[in-house]
């Protein structure tokens, strides 16, 4: 092992003993902004994903932005036409910026995004989605304008982007509900049997409950879906990345 | 109803069937699903060295049919991260009686909802728990992590994440406590016990072979 990745190794190691000691958030932030300060990383954000009638502020869990961009991202709701997030919702592994495709033809609203982010110095960055148990959850995107972004640095921040993300989580509990548990297990159960084609009556089969148990789930799960029915709550829960297939 | 069924030494002979199907499910979910192309596989079944006497089995059994499964086995004996894994535990290898190697977790593909992944995830905290085995180890692809975080569990990293076949992997070492075991129970609404123990099983840590690892 080098030297260098030594370094890394401990640098890692003892940000992420550290951020159990901390008390809230904003420390959070600070010691995020620290440490990924020595990777060349000056913003960065750690977000859910808006539902329809939410806005993005209110999924916003962390966030060193600058504050005329957040203002425009915001006014703008981006977070619909971000590449950067869509790519989070698609894949487990952390990736750069770089690496997130659209079509700047077909996209121009993505373009777009990615264009203005260049105007506060985010012009190169790093993005690590976060996958609960029950799927898409979060993402943590950090940028700046020359990162030190290697097969050395990348494994290091991967971890302490994950703990500081478990961090933050904690201390913020439960004050922003994760995504994941806009349902309930049971309800998301039944929403995937209902899109594998299964009636109220075959579910409560399955599972061992009755069919009225199973409509009442439906029916929550419907209310919490803002849908009229069970099909448009199992298009809803899919795309909101609340059921896979 | 699901439950998840210990399976030891001792009470094996009386779940042939489900064993068998148990190493199928590996041959499934981690050779062709996963691909990983190092394991080895008989008949279909993929079995390793480390599948013997001193294996323990927590298999999800849903009406004689096996949903997912897990294995673990003493750190005290030649185990994975010993033996094959070690240059991923730069902070060193936890080995202990009472720590013991967690490995070939799955969930089958048609419950991966979550629901069967807390179940198996309760099982082993509530397993350890009346055992006495105090840690776990494991390497697992790094989006665990943030999986077992959220089910409460105390993941210390042994080391930085290397890609293991095309996926960045971590070793790590999981504090077994009863704060775990009922955040995970409370996320997924899982109402007491659903561990089933059958046939008369000795205390696992008495059996530990004492070689020096």
């Amino acid at each position: 092992m080098s030297g260098t990745n030594f370094n890394y190794a401990t640098e890692a190691f003892d940000f992420i003993d550290g951020l159990d000691t901390l008390a809230n958030p904003e420390d959070v932030v600070g010691a995020v902004a620290k440490a990924f300060t020595l990777f060349g990383f000056e913003n960065f954000i750690i977000t859910g994903l808006p539902n329809p009638k939410e806005r993005f502020e209110q999924v916003v869990l962390l966030r060193k932005w600058p504050l005329g961009w957040f203002e425009i991202y915001t006014r703008e709701d981006y977070v619909r036409s971000d590449p950067i997030i869509r790519l989070c919702k698609n894949t487990t592994q952390p990736f750069e910026w770089s690496e997130a495709p659209y079509d700047p033809v077909k996209e121009p609203k993505a373009a777009e995004v990615m264009d203005r982010a260049t105007d506060f110095r985010m012009r190169e960055g790093f993005c690590l989605p976060i996958h609960g148990i029950n799927g898409y959850e979060a993402c943590f995107s950090m940028s700046g304008v020359n990162l030190d972004l290697s097969p050395r640095t990348k494994p290091a921040l991967h971890l302490m982007a994950m703990y500081a993300f478990e961090r933050a989580r904690q201390l913020l509990a439960p004050v922003p509900p994760a995504r994941s548990s806009l349902l309930t297990p049971r309800e998301r159960e039944i929403l995937i049997w209902a899109a594998a084609g299964k009636s109220a009556a075959d579910t409560g089969d399955i599972l061992g409950i009755t069919e009225r148990t199973v409509t009442a789930h439906i029916a929550s799960a419907c209310q919490k879906l803002d849908a009229v029915n069970k099909t448009q709550a199992v298009a809803r829960a899919l795309q909101y990345k609340l059921i896979g297939l | 109803m699901t439950k998840v069924h210990v399976i030891t030494g001792e009470n094996r002979d009386s779940y042939r069937e489900q064993i068998k199907e148990y190493f199928l499910l590996r041959h499934e979910v981690f050779i062709k699903e996963r691909g990983w192309k190092d394991l080895h596989h008989i008949d279909g079944q993929e079995i390793d060295a480390y599948d013997n006497a001193n294996a323990v089995y927590l298999l999800a059994i849903d009406q004689d049919r096996v949903v997912g499964g897990q294995r673990l086995y003493p750190t005290l004996l030649p185990h994975m991260m010993s033996e094959v894994f070690g240059h991923m535990a730069q902070r060193g290898i936890p080995q202990a009686y009472d720590i013991f190697e967690w490995t070939r977790y799955f969930v089958i593909k048609e419950r991966r909802m979550g629901r069967t992944d807390c179940r198996l995830l309760a099982a082993i905290q509530q397993f350890c728990l009346e055992e006495g085995i105090t840690a776990l180890t494991a390497v697992v692809e790094m989006w665990w992590l943030p999986r077992w975080q959220q089910v409460g569990f105390k993941v210390r990293p042994l080391g930085l994440p290397t890609i293991i076949e095309g996926q960045p992997c971590i070793a790590a070492e999981i504090r077994i406590s009863q704060d775990s075991l009922d955040r995970v129970r409370n996320l997924a609404g899982l109402r007491g016990s659903a561990l089933v123990r059958h046939g008369r099983l000795l205390p696992l840590l008495d059996q530990v072979p004492h070689v020096a690892a």
